[in-house]
């Protein structure tokens, strides 16, 4: 029978196992990943540098976790903060105004594709929204989950998602039906 | 403009899964020793300090006199309030145990706050 995620953290935590970590960083790497790829805007390396050192932050502070969300919400916690440090010392902490997404979408110069239109269009929203859709609509988060992991309002977390949604949709209304 | 469906389709599918191509190897490398005792040895030390701490106390009460005496003065009380004493005591550890195992499991702390 597989070992659920919270029996490899009591693992961990009772015999400081680190082989049931590594397990849990086996299941979790992906998804990690991921996210963290949405967030840097695909630089893979940094993608990959920061989920490093989420996995060994968790590692690390495995004690704090407990138990009343899911392990890979506590992770992906984890990995905002890093990419958030990150970038703050990286000082790209910008958003993107109006103008600058309708700018950048331009018809003619984009390859063909609606997933690379998509991907394009994301990588352009503000951190804080593409953040929200990127927990919500790619990973399966909740609202309450979301807003648990980037610690804001619940409110706020289902404004910027909306928000970010509205956009994409607007970006990539070339795609939708005639 | 694209439909909800349609975009929460391509968002879902934009995320493919990413291979481990020795990811998780590299964080292994990168984690501190771990420090902790292996399991056998804990429990040998447990035991071995509870049966250092038995023979002391063997020793200091007088070759366990008041074990005997204890025991003597049990026996000249009633079998019935023997037996409630021995199943209070029994409550008393199952509460604690529950309370315990209450505290550590999520799913039933959470119903336990809300109905209490």
């Amino acid at each position: 029978m597989e070992l659920t995620d919270a029996d490899l953290v009591a693992r961990v935590l009772l015999d400081d196992d680190q082989h049931a970590f590594g397990e849990l960083v086996r299941r979790h790497q992906s998804s990690v990943r991921g996210l963290l790829r949405q967030l840097t805007r695909t630089d893979l390396a940094l993608a990959d540098d920061l989920a490093q050192e989420a996995f060994i932050r968790a590692y690390k502070n495995i004690r704090s976790f407990r138990g009343e969300a899911r392990f890979s919400t506590w992770l992906y916690r984890i990995a905002y903060n890093c990419f958030r440090e990150d970038a703050r010392k990286r000082k790209e902490l910008v958003g993107v105004d109006e103008a600058q997404l309708q700018a950048e979408h331009d018809p003619q110069t984009v390859d063909a594709g609606l997933r690379h239109d998509l991907m394009q269009a994301l990588s352009l929203l503000p951190l804080h929204e593409r953040t929200a859709v990127v927990l919500c609509c790619q990973k399966g988060l909740s609202h309450d989950e979301a807003a648990r992991v980037l610690d804001i309002p619940l409110g706020t977390v289902k404004t910027n998602v909306l928000r970010g949604r509205e956009k994409l949709k607007r970006t990539l209304a070339a795609w939708g039906p005639n | 403009m694209i439909d909800d469906e349609t975009l929460d389709r391509q968002l879902c599918e934009a995320m493919p899964y990413i291979d481990d191509e020795g990811f998780t190897a590299r964080v292994m490398a990168r984690l501190p020793a771990a420090r902790r005792e292996p399991r056998w040895l804990r429990a040998m030390i447990l035991l071995g300090l509870t049966l250092l701490g038995s023979a002391v106390a063997y020793l200091v009460s007088g070759g366990g006199r008041f074990v005997r005496e204890g025991v003597i003065q049990l026996s000249d009380f009633p079998i019935w309030l023997l037996l409630v004493f021995a199943f209070g005591c029994g409550l008393v550890v199952g509460a604690f145990a529950v309370i315990v195992a209450v505290r550590k499991t999520p799913e039933v702390r959470d119903v336990a706050r809300l109905r209490f």
